[in-house]
């Protein structure tokens, strides 16, 4: 994975200047100072798990302190959240997760006679693809449909990710810096306060 | 482009309409003789749930929005109920995805069938305003054919009446909302009056369409779009200011340039007295023993309340209005209730350019063409409509999960590209079918009613429609210099599940928009198209909601 094609440290500087609203900086700000988290909702062995997988889904070999995906999945769950909808095909999300990460544990066994923990990072992509293309052995896929879990569970851990402000300057969104307005809206057109591509980069 | 004159000459006046009925106006005298306590008494007062109105509206969209206002201003006496908060979009709105999720349904629904409808953020909203709070405000008329494609195609379903119907409110609506867009429409019939403000810019995505569409000798324009290219005077709110391009309509438009209900009918039907409670969801309509609607109960802040009505318009959208139906069963002996789902064929194509896009930046889709509205060389029925899209990158980094199954390195890699990136999209015509339906399930949700499930299949129709636009959108971006070129399927907006028709065999509500079951219960929202029409459906709802409110107001005479 090359480096990031934008400067680092423009989101935090626009997040000081008065391109960035209040309630967008407060919603932007509370994912910056993350307080170490305990699980609430699932116990610390499928936390451990789930952060594993996580781990493989967004490797952040790049960043000091990588950013946590899995607390808001954690949370959503204590709370009962939902995003409006659900394939009927899946059990009730609680029952989802217990039964789908039981999933990742059991196609870990059969595949390689090991937990998924101690698998080396190819062996744990080698899980998480034969579950994507729901060919992973496992007697929980067959009440949870494998290909349809793994799509859930990546689709939250990617928006929870280009939610974050570190994430957004990675692929250069400057959108949360729109007080003003934006007047330079056309091809190869960008106000003075959107990061430009580093040349190289 | 409109000068001040024109912009002026644009503004709707309202109209009172005369009132000859004995039974309206004695109504109206009724209500008119307490009408002197001060406004800033009455807001305080709690409603006595003993009180009854003239009409309750269920939902605040573009279905109950524009027919409150309408009754409000005839002097009715009218109640809103609406599930979602009263928001301060200039304050609490936050440029932010994921902080803006308060505006989507996220009740739980379950989507079956081969192709399951996604919903939360895709199909649904909550708040005073509903789903308009992040609509994309994308207001094409539809052309007069699309009202009848049995006609024309021997297959779906013909409105009840014609597009002549419609016209007048479409011109309404348009001068009304101070619709930007261009001035001649290439497309359908000729219009007595242009849209009153011109288009809005366009943005990188556009300018990347219109330039391959040009080499392919198909015709594109910039798009009708209900935000307001200059100030604009909001009757019953004053001067709305112009968009500045914040790209972000989709999740909340915090500066009131785009037309949602909130900006817009919503305060022009309390200036003419119309109640709106927020958080009040309806839980059960009563009726009295001759099938008529007495009142409905709702929850509020956890209490139960109940308001009497004489009459009562449901408009809670194609799902909230079948499920509430199907609860209380209430106006289900055409069978047709929750059945017809319809979603429009929306496949989008991405492309990945050496220019610089930001996608974020601008309305989403500042460019149209309706060429393709009845294709010469179609393998189907109907047609349908392309549009340029910009895409914000929470949904644009999901859609490529869902989509591309990306993850990992290969993930992390595309999404620094996402600045390079614009996509086209297709808005289709989606035929009914057996197979596509709402029912109840047995799973409840937190207030311990039943979720609603929600089967639905892309038909043969639909498919070939698909693959049509896919191959055509293709061609658009390679023309346009596009590289890793890649197509995401999607269906948009529901439809369907309270259809009207001329006949209770075959329909729930008749062309007037009244229950054919239950005399004083009107149905207006996307719920009662007959057919999908091939364009955004809200200018089209708006249209049918004004028009309920008339049809209303001419049966009490």
């Amino acid at each position: 994975m090359p480096d990031s094609p934008y400067p680092a440290g423009s989101v935090r500087a626009l997040l000081l200047t008065d391109a960035v609203t209040p309630a967008t900086r407060a919603a932007l700000e509370a994912r910056l100072s993350t307080p170490p988290y305990e699980p609430q909702f699932f116990d610390a062995e499928t936390y451990a798990l789930l952060r594993a997988v996580a781990a493989r889904l967004f490797p952040q070999p790049d960043r000091p302190e990588p950013i946590e995906l899995v607390p808001a999945v954690d949370q959503r769950l204590l709370a009962g959240g939902s995003d409006g909808w659900r394939y009927d095909a899946l059990p009730p999300d609680r029952e989802a997760f217990r039964l789908g990460l039981g999933g990742f544990r059991q196609s870990a066994q059969a595949t390689f006679g090991q937990d998924f923990l101690t698998l080396t990072p190819a062996q744990q992509d080698a899980v998480l693809h034969a579950v994507q293309i729901g060919q992973a052995p496992g007697e929980a896929w067959t009440t949870v449909p494998a290909a349809r879990f793994f799509e859930e569970l990546l689709a939250e851990l990617t928006e929870t990710y280009y939610s974050h402000p570190l994430a957004q300057e990675e692929i250069g969104y400057a959108g949360m810096a729109d007080a003003p307005g934006w007047t330079r809206i056309g091809l190869n057109q960008k106000e003075d306060r959107e990061p430009g591509q580093l040349v190289n980069g | 482009m409109p000068d001040e004159e024109v912009l002026e000459e644009g503004v709707l006046s309202p109209v009172q309409p005369e009132i000859q009925d004995p039974l309206l106006k004695s109504i109206l005298a009724e209500n008119a003789a307490p009408e002197a306590p001060t406004e800033l008494e009455k807001a305080l007062e709690i409603p006595v749930p003993a009180d009854e109105v003239d009409c309750v509206v269920i939902g605040t969209g573009a279905g109950g929005a524009p027919l409150l206002a309408r009754l409000a201003m005839a002097g009715l006496k009218v109640v809103a109920l609406e599930a979602g908060p009263w928001h301060d979009p200039k304050k609490d709105f936050a440029t932010d995805e994921k902080a803006q999720e308060f505006l989507f349904w996220n009740d739980e629904r379950l989507s079956a069938g081969q192709d399951p409808v996604a919903f939360g953020k895709n199909n649904s909203g909550t708040g005073v305003g509903g789903s308009t709070l992040h609509y994309t405000a994308y207001t094409p008329r539809p052309q007069p054919d699309d009202l009848h494609l049995r006609r024309d195609f021997g297959v779906g379903q013909d409105w009840p009446f014609g597009y002549e119907e419609l016209e007048p409110y479409f011109e309404e609506l348009e001068q009304f909302l101070g619709i930007s867009g261009p001035t001649p429409y290439p497309w359908g019939p000729g219009r007595k009056k242009g849209y009153p403000l011109a288009p809005l810019p366009l943005n990188g995505a556009a300018q990347l369409m219109r330039r391959a569409c040009e080499k392919l000798g198909i015709q594109t324009s910039p798009a009708a779009n209900a935000a307001l290219s200059a100030r604009y005077y909001q009757e019953g709110v004053g001067w709305r200011e112009a968009c500045t391009n914040r790209g972000f309509c989709q999740a909340g438009c915090s500066t009131g340039a785009k037309a949602s209900m909130d900006v817009t009918f919503l305060p022009l039907a309390t200036a003419h007295g119309a109640e709106i409670r927020p958080g009040s969801y309806v839980t059960e309509i009563e009726r009295d023993d001759t099938g008529r609607v007495t009142g409905v109960v709702y929850l509020q802040n956890g209490q139960e309340q109940r308001q009497r009505c004489r009459h009562l318009f449901l408009c809670a959208g194609a799902i909230e209005t079948p499920r509430l139906l199907l609860l209380n069963e209430l106006a289900l002996s055409s069978g047709h209730v929750g059945r017809n789902f319809m979603a429009h064929p929306g496949v989008q194509v991405f492309g990945t350019f050496e220019e610089a896009v930001r996608p974020f930046k601008g309305i989403p889709g500042a460019l149209i063409s309706e060429d393709t509205h009845r294709p010469k060389d179609a393998d189907f029925a109907g047609g349908y409509l392309l549009q340029s899209i910009g895409i914000m990158p929470v949904t644009f980094a999901g859609q490529v999960a869902r989509g591309r199954g990306f993850w990992g390195p290969q993930l992390r890699d595309y999404m620094q590209q996402y600045n390079h990136v614009a996509g086209i999209n297709i808005l289709g015509d989606c035929l009914p079918h057996a197979d596509n339906f709402l029912e109840l399930a047995e799973e409840k949700d937190a207030r311990g009613l039943p979720k609603p499930r929600i089967h639905f299949t892309n038909q043969e129709n639909e498919r070939r429609m698909s693959a049509h636009a896919e191959k055509l959108m293709r061609r658009i971006w390679e023309a346009a210099g596009a590289t890793d070129i890649w197509s995401f399927p999607r269906n948009a907006h529901v439809i369907g599940t309270a259809r009207m028709g001329l006949s209770g065999d075959d329909a729930v509500v008749d062309a007037n928009g009244r229950a054919f079951d239950v005399p004083n219960l009107y149905i207006c929202d996307n719920s009662v198209f007959p057919s999908a029409l091939s364009v955004n459906p809200a200018l089209t709802i708006m249209a049918l909601s004004l028009r309920t409110a008339d049809k209303f107001l001419a049966g009490l005479k």
